[in-house]
This record gives C-alpha cells, sequence and structure tokens, in this order.
C-alpha cells in the first residue's frame, strides 16, 4: 500500500537565510501511499509551483464579470428580508402584519410571536415579496408588540451579581467559567521565587467581520423535486445539511449548491444560518427562487463578530530576560453564544510555570463567529504587550527578549530576516521631541496546520488537451484556483492556462469548509495526485499506441518517452483520447509527521503618534511568515497585506459600540463602523520563508490566519515605544491614546 | 425608503418655486446625506425636488466686487480642484480636498454639505430613540450612551454635532449664506443665521424659509489682507468626519489682528464660532499670539459629557493648529 521515500525538507528561501541556518534543512523518510506522488525535495526545480502565477479569475473581478451571490438573478426572482429586535432582551408579545400583507407584491410573511428575544437584531418576523421594494415596504410596515426586559450587553454588566441571565435557569449566571487548573500552588511559588513580576489588564473590543458581500443566499425549488442554491459561503459542501434542506423541503443530496465568486467570509460564513433557513422557507412556499442577502445594519449585527476580552496576565522573570511563569485570567463575550473565552496563546514561548483560565461570559448580544484566527489576535495583543512591559522593565531590548525564550527554529531565523529589513536597531534607537513620536514594535505568530484528508479532486482531460480540475471547495478569495491550476500544471508539464478549476459547485466532489487555514493545504495535494493519475493514463494510452508495455513509458515534465526514441507531448498523447475524456481522481492522503509542524511568523511594524491629538497612524509593517512550502508567492503575500490591513484595523479602529443600556449598535455602517481604508495602508513588505514542511506532497501548510495574529500586538508595542506608556484597550482611539497618555507618570 | 413623487426642476427659481407650491417637499442634490436616511426611513418625505438637472446653480464666480460667489450646487471636487478657490481661498481648496473620499466628494455639493444632517447614530437609525425625532430624552446623554463623536457646546438637550469640515473654513472667511431662488431673487444670510438650534421633535437644522434654498455661498472682498488657515483631527485619514475641525481667519492691520473668526466643526448641533478665542485673538500682534495662542480659549464654555472630555483637548489642539496654519501659509 506504501512506499518508504527519504527526501530533504526545510527552508527552500530566501537563499542568504538558508546558507545562514544549515540546520533548517534536514533529511526525513515518510511513507508515501502508493498511489500518491513523490514528494517534491527542498531542492526541486519547479516550473509553476513557487512562481507568481496571477490569479486566474483576476480580470473577472476587476471587470465586474464575477458573479457574486448576490448578482445572481434567476428568473421570477423573489425578495426576502428579515425584521431584527431593537430590544436586547425582550418578549414579543404580538406582530401585527395585517398591513405588510396589505402590501401589492407581498407573497409572504413569517411571525416569531411570542419569541424570547436575547440578543438586538435577533430575528422577529421575515418577509418574502416580488421586488425589493415591496419588500422594504413590507418590513416597515410591520408592526411588533414588545415587552422589553432588563439586558446586560457588557461582559462586565453581565457578571454583575444582579445581571439578568441570558439563560434563565443557569444558577452559575452568565459566568461559564471552567474548573480552575490545579497546579495554582506551584505556580504561584514559581512567581513568589521569581526576580521580576510585571502585571497588567489588557482589553479588546468586539469586532465585526464586515465581509462586503453579506451573507445570504438565493434558494430555488424546482419541479423535479431538485433544488438549486447560490450561497456565500466557506463551506459550500455542507450548505444545505440538516434545517436548510428539511425547510427547503428537498432531501440534501438533492440540493446543488453553487458559491461561483465569495466577498469574504473570515469565519463568519460557515454552513446555512437562520436567516438561510428563512429563505429556504419562503422558496418552498412560493416557489419562486428567494434571494435573501442581510443589510448592512443586520450584517453587523447578526453576521458573526469576533469577542471581546478582559486580560489579566502576570508576568514572572529572571533579571535577564528569560520567562519562568505565566498567571492569565480572562473573560470574553461571544454574546448569546460559546467560543467567548478571552484568550490563550501562551504557546509561542518557553513558560515553565504556567496558570491559565479562561471564561466565557453570556451576554445578551448577537453571537460571535469565528474570525480569522479565533481568540489569538486578542491574545496575542495581551501577552505582546506583557512581553514588552517585561522588557521595559529590564531595560532590555524586546526583540532580544523574545528571542531568549522563542524555541521555534524558523522563527528564529525570521526575527533575524525581519529585524535585518526592517531597521530594528536604527528604528528603536529613534527618540523624537515633537509632538509627532515615532515608535517600532514587533510580535509573534503562529498556526498549526498542513491540510487534511478526505477529500477528492475530479480531473478531466479531453482531445483538445484541456484540463479541468474540480472540487466543490469555494475560493473564498484566497486563490485556490489559481493554486490548484499551477499544482496540475507542474505535475502535467503543462501551462497553467490550459488547466481550468472549478469549485464551488457540489456536482463536484465534497471539499472542505474554509477555516483553520486548511484549505490549500487539503485540495492542493489532491490535485496533485489527481495530476498524477491523468499522466499515468495517457501513459498507458500511449503504450497501447505504440503498442509497448505500460511500464516502458515514461513521463517526464511535459511529454511522454517510449522505447527506441518514441515522443509524445502531452497535446500528442492527449489526441489519443477521441471522443471520449480521460476522468480521474486524487485522494488527499494523511499527513505525514513533518518536522515543522508548527508554522512561525512576526511581524514588525512602525507607527507615529500625535500626542497631542492621539492619532495613531502605522507608516510600515514588515511582515516575515512560513506557510509551508509557498505554492504561489503572489497569492500568498495577498493573504499577508490582507492579515496585515486587518490587524491594523483591529488595532486603531474597529468596534462594535453598543448603547449600554438599550442594547442595540449605534455605528451598524461601514461610514461610522470605521475600518482601515486605502488612506490609512502602510507599506507592508512581506517576507515568505518558504518551508518544505514533510507534510503532504506539496509540502503545504496554512497562511490565512497567522498573517492576522501578530499585528495588533506589534502596532500596540510600537505605540507604547513611542509614548513610553502602554494604550492597553483596542482599538487605540483618540481617546484611549489621549487618556493613557495623561495617566503616565511624567 | 419609501416612494416618493420625483420632480426635476431646470432652474433654481423652478426648484424653489416647486418647494413652495409642495408643502414638505425635500430638495435633494447629491444624495449622499439624503440617501442613506431615506433607506434607513428616518425620513419619508412624498415629495422630493432634485436639484440634478439644474444648471444654474453650480458657479464659481469672481465678481466684479472682489467677492467669490460659490454655487451651493458646486461639489466639493469643484471646489478642491479650481483654479479660482485654490488661488484666492485655498484653505477651502484643502477642506474640500480632505473631506470623504474622491468618490464623494464627486458627488457632494456644497449646499448639502452645510445642510447635511448629523452623524448621531441614535438619529441615524429608527430602532433608537432619539429627542429629535420626538423621544423624550437625548439617549447620548444617558449613561449607557456612546458619546465619542457627540458635541461639547450647547449639547443640551441634544448632543448632536454638525460635521461638516468645510463650514468652518466659510465661517473663518466671513462667508454670508445667498439663500432664495422665487423670482423675487433672494435674500442674503449671515453665516450663523443658516442653522437653527436643535428643538424636539424637529430633525431640519437648517433656518429657511418655506421653499427657500442654499443659492450660493458668497466670500466678501476685504479692505484689509486676510488669512485663514484650518487643521483638522482626523481617526482614519479618507472616508471620514474629522473628530474636530477648526477653522481660523484673521483680518490684519499691519501686524496687528483687527478682527478674528474661529470656527468649529463637530463641537455642536451647528458650525461653532469659538468667540473667547476670537477675543482672545482680537488686537493682538502676530508675533505674540504666535507665540502664546494655546487654543484652550476655543474650548472655552464646552460642557463636555463624560465620553467626550477628550474633545476639549482636540479643540484646543485644532485651534492652535488652525493659527498656525494661518500664519503659515497665506
Ligand atoms: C463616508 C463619508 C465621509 C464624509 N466625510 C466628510 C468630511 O470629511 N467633511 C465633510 O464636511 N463632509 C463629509 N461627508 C459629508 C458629505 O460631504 C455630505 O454628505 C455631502 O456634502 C452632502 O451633499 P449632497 O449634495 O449629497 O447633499 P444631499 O444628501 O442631497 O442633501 C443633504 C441635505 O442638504 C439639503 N440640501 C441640499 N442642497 C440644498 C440646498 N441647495 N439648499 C438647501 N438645502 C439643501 C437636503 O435637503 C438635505 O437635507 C462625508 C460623507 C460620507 C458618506
Amino acid at each position: 500500500m506504501s512506499r518508504e521515500v527519504t527526501y530533504r525538507v526545510g527552508l527552500i528561501g530566501p537563499e542568504d537565510l538558508v546558507a545562514r541556518h544549515p540546520a533548517l534543512r534536514r533529511e526525513i523518510t515518510v511513507q508515501v501511499h502508493d498511489l500518491d506522488a513523490d514528494p517534491w525535495p527542498v531542492d526541486a526545480a519547479l516550473r509553476w509551483v513557487g512562481r507568481e502565477v496571477p490569479r486566474v479569475d483576476g480580470e473577472a473581478k476587476v471587470t465586474g464579470a464575477a458573479r457574486y451571490t448576490y448578482d445572481v438573478h434567476p428568473h421570477g426572482l423573489a425578495f426576502a428580508g428579515v425584521l431584527g429586535s431593537p430590544h436586547a432582551h425582550a418578549r414579543v408579545v404580538a406582530v401585527d402584519d395585517a398591513a405588510a400583507r396589505a402590501v401589492p407584491g407581498v407573497l409572504a410573511v413569517r411571525t416569531f410571536a411570542g419569541r424570547r428575544v436575547t440578543y438586538a437584531g435577533q430575528i422577529v418576523a421575515a418577509v418574502c415579496a416580488e421586488n425589493p421594494r415591496a419588500l422594504d415596504d413590507a418590513l416597515a410596515a410591520l408592526r411588533v408588540e414588545f415587552e422589553p426586559l432588563p439586558a446586560a450587553v457588557t461582559t462586565e454588566d453581565a457578571l454583575a451579581p444582579d445581571a439578568p441571565r441570558v439563560e434563565p435557569g443557569r444558577t452559575e449566571g452568565n459566568l461559564h467559567a471552567p474548573p480552575e487548573p490545579g497546579n495554582r500552588a506551584a505556580v504561584d511559588e514559581a512567581f513568589a521565587a521569581a526576580p521580576v513580576r510585571v502585571a497588567a489588564e489588557y482589553r479588546t473590543s468586539v469586532q465585526t467581520h464586515s465581509c462586503l458581500e453579506p451573507h445570504g443566499c438565493v434558494a430555488q425549488v424546482h419541479p423535479d423535486g431538485t433544488a438549486t442554491v447560490w450561497a456565500s459561503t466557506q463551506a459550500t459542501s455542507f450548505f444545505a445539511r440538516g434545517r436548510f434542506s428539511r425547510e427547503l423541503g428537498v432531501p440534501e443530496a438533492r440540493v446543488r449548491t453553487l458559491t461561483e465568486h465569495m466577498g469574504g467570509g473570515f469565519g463568519s460564513k460557515f454552513g446555512a444560518l437562520e436567516w438561510d433557513v428563512i429563505a429556504a422557507g419562503f422558496a418552498r412556499e412560493t416557489g419562486r427562487p428567494v434571494q435573501l442577502m442581510l443589510p448592512r445594519r443586520l450584517e453587523h449585527l447578526l453576521g458573526g463578530n469576533r469577542p471581546d476580552s478582559i486580560q489579566r496576565l502576570e508576568l514572572a522573570g529572571t533579571a535577564d530576560g528569560v520567562f519562568l511563569g505565566l498567571k492569565g485570567e480572562t473573560f470574553g463575550t461571544a454574546g448569546n453564544g460559546p467560543g467567548g473565552a478571552g484568550a490563550a496563546n501562551h504557546s509561542v514561548y518557553r513558560i515553565p510555570a504556567l496558570w491559565m483560565r479562561q471564561s466565557e461570559v453570556a451576554t445578551f448580544t448577537a453571537r460571535g463567529a469565528a474570525f480569522r484566527a479565533p481568540r489569538h489576535p486578542q491574545g496575542f495583543f495581551a501577552l505582546e504587550s506583557l512581553i514588552d512591559l517585561y522588557a521595559a522593565r529590564l531595560g532590555a531590548d524586546p526583540l532580544e527578549v523574545r528571542r531568549r525564550n522563542d524555541p521555534h527554529p524558523v522563527r528564529q531565523a525570521q526575527w533575524e530576516l525581519g529585524a535585518e529589513r526592517f531597521g530594528w536597531a536604527a528604528a528603536r534607537a529613534r527618540r523624537d521631541a515633537g509632538p509627532l513620536r515615532r515608535g517600532a514594535g514587533c510580535a509573534a505568530a503562529r498556526w498549526l496546520n498542513a491540510g487534511r484528508p478526505p477529500w477528492q479532486v475530479d480531473l478531466t482531460v479531453r482531445a483538445d488537451a484541456g484540463v479541468l480540475v474540480a472540487n466543490a471547495a469555494q475560493d473564498i478569495g484566497t486563490g485556490m484556483k489559481t493554486v490548484l491550476a499551477a499544482v496540475v500544471a507542474e505535475e502535467l508539464g503543462i501551462e497553467p492556462g490550459r488547466v481550468q478549476v472549478r469549485l464551488g459547485d457540489t456536482r463536484d466532489p465534497a471539499g472542505p469548509g474554509s477555516g483553520g487555514s486548511t484549505t490549500t493545504a487539503s485540495l492542493a495535494p489532491a490535485a496533485r495526485e489527481a495530476a498524477l493519475r491523468a499522466r499515468e493514463a495517457l501513459a498507458a494510452r500511449l503504450a497501447e499506441h505504440w503498442g509497448v508495455p505500460a511500464a516502458e513509458v515514461r513521463s517526464p515534465a511535459g511529454g511522454f518517452e517510449g522505447p527506441e526514441g518514441r515522443r509524445a507531448s502531452f497535446a500528442e498523447a492527449c489526441r489519443l483520447i477521441g471522443d471520449e475524456e480521460v476522468r480521474v481522481q486524487g485522494t488527499r492522503r494523511p499527513n505525514w509527521a513533518g518536522p515543522f509542524g508548527e508554522t512561525a511568523g512576526c511581524q514588525f511594524a512602525e507607527v507615529e503618534v500625535d500626542t497631542e491629538t492621539g492619532v495613531v497612524r502605522v507608516l510600515r509593517v514588515v511582515a516575515v511568515h512560513d506557510a509551508g512550502r509557498v505554492l504561489n508567492p503572489l497569492t500568498a503575500r495577498s493573504q499577508v497585506n490582507g492579515g496585515v490591513l486587518q490587524g491594523i484595523s483591529y488595532a486603531l479602529y474597529e468596534e462594535k459600540r453598543l448603547d449600554r443600556a438599550l442594547g442595540d449598535m449605534v455605528n451598524p455602517t461601514l461610514d461610522t463602523y470605521r475600518i482601515l481604508g486605502l488612506a490609512d495602508c502602510p507599506r507592508v513588505e512581506v517576507l515568505l520563508t518558504s518551508l518544505e514542511a514533510g507534510f503532504n506532497n506539496c509540502g503545504a501548510m496554512g497562511l490565512g490566519e497567522p498573517a492576522t495574529v501578530p499585528t495588533a500586538a506589534a502596532v500596540a508595542n510600537a505605540v507604547f515605544h513611542a509614548l513610553g506608556v502602554q494604550v492597553r484597550e483596542l482599538p487605540m482611539t483618540p481617546a484611549r491614546v489621549l487618556a493613557a497618555l495623561e495617566e503616565a507618570p511624567r | 425608503m419609501k416612494a416618493f413623487r420625483f420632480l426635476r426642476p431646470r432652474t433654481l427659481a423652478e426648484a424653489s418655486e416647486a418647494l413652495r407650491r409642495e408643502p414638505g417637499a425635500v430638495p435633494k442634490a447629491g444624495g449622499v446625506d439624503l440617501l442613506d436616511r431615506w433607506k434607513e426611513r428616518v425620513e419619508e418625505p412624498e415629495v422630493v425636488v432634485g436639484l440634478c438637472d439644474v444648471t444654474d446653480g453650480a458657479a464659481l464666480r469672481l465678481e466684479e466686487d472682489g467677492a467669490l460667489v460659490l454655487g451651493a450646487l458646486a461639489t466639493l471636487a469643484d471646489l478642491a480642484g479650481s483654479d479660482l478657490v485654490r488661488r484666492f481661498l485655498p484653505a477651502l481648496a484643502r477642506a474640500a480636498d480632505q473631506a470623504a473620499s474622491p468618490q464623494i466628494r464627486h458627488r457632494a455639493t456644497l449646499g448639502g454639505n452645510l445642510a447635511q444632517a448629523t452623524r448621531c447614530g441614535y438619529w441615524r437609525l429608527r430602532s433608537f430613540p432619539c429627542l429629535l425625532r420626538g423621544a423624550s430624552r437625548c439617549p447620548v446623554r444617558e449613561p449607557g450612551g456612546v458619546q465619542e463623536t457627540a458635541g461639547i457646546f450647547a449639547n443640551d438637550p441634544c448632543a448632536s454635532a454638525h460635521p461638516s469640515s468645510v463650514a468652518p473654513v466659510l465661517g473663518a472667511l466671513g462667508a454670508e449664506i445667498l439663500v432664495g431662488g422665487g423670482p423675487e431673487g433672494g435674500r442674503g444670510l449671515a453665516f450663523e443665521a443658516l442653522w437653527r438650534a436643535p428643538e424636539p421633535g424637529r430633525s431640519d437644522v437648517l433656518a429657511l424659509e418655506p421653499g427657500e434654498l442654499i443659492r450660493a455661498v458668497r466670500i466678501p472682498p476685504s479692505a484689509h489682507p486676510v488669512r485663514v488657515g484650518h487643521a483638522e483631527v482626523r481617526q482614519r485619514a479618507a472616508f471620514d468626519w474629522p473628530l474636530v475641525t477648526a477653522a481660523v481667519g484673521l483680518t490684519l492691520d499691519a501686524d496687528r489682528i483687527r478682527e478674528a473668526r474661529v470656527w468649529l466643526g463637530s463641537v455642536a448641533p451647528t458650525p461653532h464660532r469659538a468667540r473667547a478665542a476670537e477675543a482672545a485673538l482680537t488686537g493682538r500682534r502676530l508675533a505674540e499670539v504666535r507665540a502664546t495662542f494655546d487654543g484652550r480659549a476655543a474650548a472655552e464654555g464646552a460642557t463636555p459629557l463624560p465620553g467626550t472630555a477628550y474633545k476639549a483637548g482636540l479643540v484646543a489642539v485644532a485651534a492652535r493648529r488652525a493659527l498656525a496654519d494661518a500664519l503659515e501659509r497665506s
């Protein structure tokens, strides 16, 4: 079933770094499945993989030709929408929908009278209408009678002893605390003996995903008992599961789900959510295709969010910069749902004595959702800030302190590379006299993911040498199509332009949801195996054609060779296919135990703070990341750029603002919910330490999430360096910066 | 958005006539502000008078007496790009150029900018109570209120803030407003007379008579040298309103300040005139104010809420910087 393959893995580039760190390359032996392709060794000469192949759908996107769920308008389309509660906690006493039903063009109305709503925006009624105008009029005509109930929308309010409870019967109130870790005494002892201790409380705010394309779908039930759904989802293969297909009245197996293009997900779009299920019900009820896309306000309220956090941390260390222990008590709220447990992320550094309790707090706010590296940006902000506080206490270089405690060999090389490119020493030496102060900071990133089985990728070759690669997974904007085209082109020895990639259609084999930064590393190896199968199939046809044993046909890059000088190009071999097609499949095999299992990264930021106004601008960022083997530097850099920009936005601007008494969001628009814009973008330099990681036949690992993990922390540390005082709450708004400066000892 | 009847007059005179004829009709210029209000159904006009086809409202002219007349339908991009404005009113050109984003500046008109409504989220979202929309109290002022961008002057009973960053510069330039447009012509209004103080249950911000429109803004000529500077505190560099805007206009007698005009934006329900700062500057020598003016006089009379305490400091900084800009530039 398998063969043993010994090959060299490790750092592929940049070259000078490889020369300086010979230990980052080594030989390993793995058990390769018989049907799988041999992994590429670290020094493999590859033609397309690792090259900057432009996005295959770039033109469609920039010209507007790309079709998003919003753009799908099947004949006879009806429009649906929902009405959200303005109260954070209330009973829906009655919904009077008579006026709404009377609006010309209204097809159906659903109401949720009797429902106890536990967050603002929670759906209390829904309408389906002939056109958007009738829909809007009908939603406005709904009269809902609420009995408002007391609510608590902040973590602190929800923890008050007399706070109203999200789950009424729960004796522990709104606090969901895990059992106390048992090693408290030992850790306290380590702290008591430690020469240096620093403690601080850090806070982060709720960040909404703010996908440009809001959540939603178009659902259509066909007379033959099948259904088609176009969904803005990062899990096309599973969208129609469960309640959704039940409401649709069509078994999941007969529902075709499509995601041609995706306008952002960031973790918030796994599976059908409540409004999607409502759309499915309307589609069945009206017999019409129905589109339901959330308007921006509800997108902010219901579309998911990164929970906030309160993190009380204490770090103990030696006088010369070695960490001895970390204690932490954190609280976070993901509203009604789970997942708000502050943050962890003590895992980058060597920390011998660790005590950490992370509690979730239920509040009367809409549920959180996975958001690009759940918990990490907030956790790294706190811990990396505390490390800088410790370094400042010692009068030590915070970069040196990190390097002393960082066991990861790749990140050690990255710190070195990043510091050099950034000009760390010079940036740290700078002291400004005027009101504009510059500062430099850094922080680490980590991630752990090499993709996973068991996905299948279909590959079809036709006589005209056209290749089609297909899987139901969605390209949520990362460039998956482009990467798969390059991997297949590499294996077949043809140009990527010859390879068409079809993603986001459940007629093709199921694919993974885009989560955990796993999609590329999950599918690329299967695509490569499929291409290998295609090569073998073509070789077999040639053998038959040439009348030689199959074993005697070899396929070096870009063609085929047989005995006695016989040769055929890929195109010539394809001609033998005739009217048929060659259809093969590749499988994602289980990961091997590669030696570079945890991806590493670090970022450096320089900021300028106006000490009179509190306005922070990020001037430049150097981001160093490992993503296993970088399959396409262009799309990889684009991931890092996006992660960095989203991280800066988190550090400086983004905050879901709720009225504490009324519980509703006062900034649910894209002008009042501030997001980093073009004019605020710094120069971002991305350095990729490509690394054959040894887990799969492509060497690929994940990148989308780690790219945003350290940014806010690096920016916060740069602000600390600029001001000499920490701003301990994100986002670092002018008000917070000025308050921190005011409290600073002068 | 509720459906409305849409009228499309060709001239300002026709537009005012339409407004007079149709009580409750609303003039729409670029629609940058209005469309959001309508979509949210904060306002549901029955009749809208579109100014998109009006051909006599966008001119930027230098009059014979040296006055500059800026048509209300000129866009912010027109102002920023006009040679006339850049030459004679550079601070205005810069303010227009820093507002919003390129796309918005090509759509947003001068008249609409002055008449724009507050950005207060409570007013702009129908689901929130708001004093101006009939609630008994202003929730921004209550303990749970989100206050960061609220007003710090004249903020009782309504804590809204007029967000224009262009208005303060016009105030500092000593601008007057030409309103009217009917066949009988128009009238001139002192700059501050354009706005009304907020009243419970009333959302309109302008003190115009029924049927009146802003026709133009007139910058009168000055017999004395004038220096104008402006400064904004912006959290984001674009696609946003400043947290605070300050503009300073100085009329000079040699090196002495004959008259000072200090205007602030985003701090009160209407553009706010900082009279104490004007008094602190008037009659002083330039060298003296350059050395001593710390801007704090501009914040005199502020009554910040807990969440806006920081804005009083920003006002002082912005006023000081606006003065430095005035002294440095012109
Ligand atoms: C993201 C964003 C950022 C922005 N940033 C800034 C900024 O930095 N600085 C700044 O100053 N502004 C800023 N703005 C506001 C923008 O400049 C105004 O919304 C715009 O100027 C309004 O002009 P309009 O022609 O579109 O007005 P409309 O939306 O058409 O009208 C606005 C109001 O003015 C009234 N009105 C329009 N014309 C007249 C007239 N001739 N006579 C009487 N009433 C009239 C209307 O009835 C309505 O009440 C920003 C807007 C956005 C969306």
